[in-house]
């Protein structure tokens, strides 16, 4: 027994301090050494970041070399089967950009509208410059979800820059090289984003789960039930970690017997992503915009406010005029069409005469008639008089029942 | 002359080429993500560690060992110092194996590893999601692992392959 322990403890210690004669440090040596550096680069100080930097810029750089024929192979691969569907892609694609052409010049009036609303509230104006980066290192680890762009500190890149995929939200910067950075994409299960759910214009918070997924990790208890299927998911903007108003997917309600699940469908592929947009967003104070733009100076956001609202008063007097002259018009018009009616009403009336006329006539007319045929049964006789006395009601009356001589 | 200096050189590459193999792993992860399979991956680096440690070989130095897991933390994005403690904590496992093994058995290697990847994923999930609150989904874990342990059979074939290449 005791000789068995003997053995593990002088394997272990074997283990650990014995050096190989190749070998320049011992196990334990380089185990203290791995803990010591893990301890420091938890404590965020600033020599580290230096020296962690100095080590990002060599790495990602020495990684995106040694990647170069993986990532050869990859976009053949990727390119073959794109050549496979390119057509039906074509047609696709050619049906939706007719769509967006469309709806292009309406969301060009709302972005400005925005704007406009946007500068009342804040005070400043946001203008963005969006900068082209390439992705160098993708691995798509299993387990963390990150890219490395070639854009870092020197293009004023920041950590929370907001990275796009043309116009769709990708991820965030997390970590800032001198000429390179590590965006979190938002398949990342470390990743939350603010977001609101359109129409229903509904708050929630989504996370990612890994995959092309984002999953809705917070909402408010009884508003899950009002989102529908395809529902468009854009950021809220909310935390001020990202910009609002950007697209970032679409809803999708898995439901099963036991429970509803929630995902959001990413617009952007991360798998695909080869080029990507970086945000460099400056603030511009209204008031020195306005000092630029033109030569009335506007002391301070205040005046600049007054100034739309006198603006914006001007607006609406002129329009109430306007509206003054239509109701003019409207008037004129109004006592036109009364004349009309009356013209009209004249007519009928002349009309219903006419037909009342015409039927008289037409009575008189049956009376001659019948009274060529029946007046000899109708007239008096001068012995035993039986008849009435031409032109009397009686006499009528006899002609019109053809003869018959009718008692009262 | 030339021919046998070029053969030289040429032997001492080869003899160089898994530590060469190692850092372009960590450079370049072969995980075969494009393949889109859900939670697929393996974890080349410690079978290669694993299978060369546990052989003694030469040119496999720890404290080369040791920078490749830095270089590796950095590309994939871990705090620095993770994978190099794994990678460490392979040689320390290996080291000890082979002082305790008399009749080396390729069966016995396998399940070794496996009980030494299971470990050594365990620790690095732990500090990650104590010590950094990184949020893991543990069956990509638990997926690495298995895969890891299968694949280790087929590349333990070609690494014997190489070694026996090597010492003819």
């Amino acid at each position: 027994m005791a000789s068995s322990r003997d053995d593990f403890i002088i394997a272990i210690r074997s283990a650990f301090l014995k050096k190989s004669t190749q070998q320049k440090f011992s196990l334990l040596t380089l185990v203290f050494i791995s803990v010591f550096i893990i301890v420091l680069s938890s404590l965020e100080l600033k020599v580290i970041k230096f020296i962690k930097v100095g080590i990002n810029e060599f790495v990602y750089r020495s990684s995106f070399v040694v990647s170069i024929p993986e990532n050869l192979l990859i976009s053949t691969f990727s390119e073959i089967s794109e050549y496979t569907t390119f057509f039906n892609k074509y047609k696709k694609n050619k049906d939706e950009l007719d769509q967006f052409k469309s709806k292009n010049i309406s969301n060009e009036i709302i972005l400005n509208e925005n704007k406009e609303l946007k500068e009342l509230i804040n005070n400043y104006v946001s203008s963005s410059d969006k900068l082209l980066a390439k992705i160098i290192v993708d691995h798509n680890s299993p387990f963390l979800k990150s890219i490395i762009i070639n854009k870092g500190s020197k293009d004023d890149i920041k950590i929370g820059t907001n990275i796009y995929d043309q116009s769709y939200l990708v991820g965030r910067v997390i970590e800032v090289n001198y000429k390179s950075s590590r965006v979190l994409l938002l398949s990342d299960l470390n990743s939350n984003v603010p977001v609101t759910i359109a129409p229903q214009n509904i708050q929630a918070i989504i996370t990612g789960i890994g995959d092309n997924n984002g999953k809705i990790k917070y909402i408010k208890d009884g508003l899950s039930e009002k989102l529908e299927n395809d529902s468009i998911v854009y950021t809220s903007g909310t935390g001020a970690i990202f910009k609002s108003g950007v697209p970032i997917g679409k809803l999708k309600i898995l439901k099963n017997e036991i429970s509803t699940e929630l995902k959001v469908q990413f617009y952007s592929d991360f798998s695909q992503l080869k080029y990507v947009f970086a945000e460099i967003l400056t603030n511009t104070p209204i008031q020195n915009l306005d000092n630029e733009n033109t030569n009335n100076q506007k002391k301070n956001p205040i005046d600049a406010k007054v100034q739309i609202l006198e603006d914006e008063i001007e607006i609406i007097e002129d329009t109430n005029v306007k509206f003054k002259e239509e109701n003019e018009n409207l008037k004129v018009k109004i006592n036109d069409l009364n004349d009309q009616v009356f013209d009209l009403n004249n007519e009928i009336t002349r009309q219903k005469e006419k037909i009342n006329q015409f039927d008289l006539d037409k009575e008189e007319l049956e009376f001659l008639r019948l009274n060529l045929i029946y007046s000899h049964k109708c007239q008096t006789k001068k012995l035993f008089s039986t008849g009435f006395k031409v032109g009397t009601p009686e006499y009528k009356k006899c002609i019109l029942n053809k003869g018959k001589k009718v008692n009262d | 002359m030339t021919s046998l200096r070029s053969k030289g050189s040429f032997l001492k590459f080869y003899s160089w080429l898994p530590l060469i193999i190692l850092f372009i792993s960590v450079f370049n992860e072969f995980d075969f993500n494009y393949l889109n399979l859900d939670y697929f991956s393996f974890n080349f680096p410690f079978i290669l560690i694993f299978f060369f440690t546990l052989k003694d070989f030469k040119n496999f130095d720890y404290i080369l060992v040791f920078i490749a897991g830095l270089f590796n933390d950095t590309v994939v994005g871990l705090p620095l110092g993770v994978s190099s403690l794994s990678y460490i904590l392979i040689c320390i496992a290996t080291s000890y194996f082979r002082n305790i093994t008399i009749r080396p058995n390729p069966i016995k290697d396998w399940f070794y590893f496996l009980f030494v990847v299971s470990l050594i994923n365990s620790i690095n999930y732990s500090i990650l999601t104590l010590f950094f609150s990184f949020n893991l989904v543990l069956m990509s874990y638990l997926v690495n692992t298995f895969f890891t342990f299968l694949f280790y059979i087929i590349f333990v074939s070609i690494f014997k392959f190489y070694l026996k290449t090597l010492n003819d």
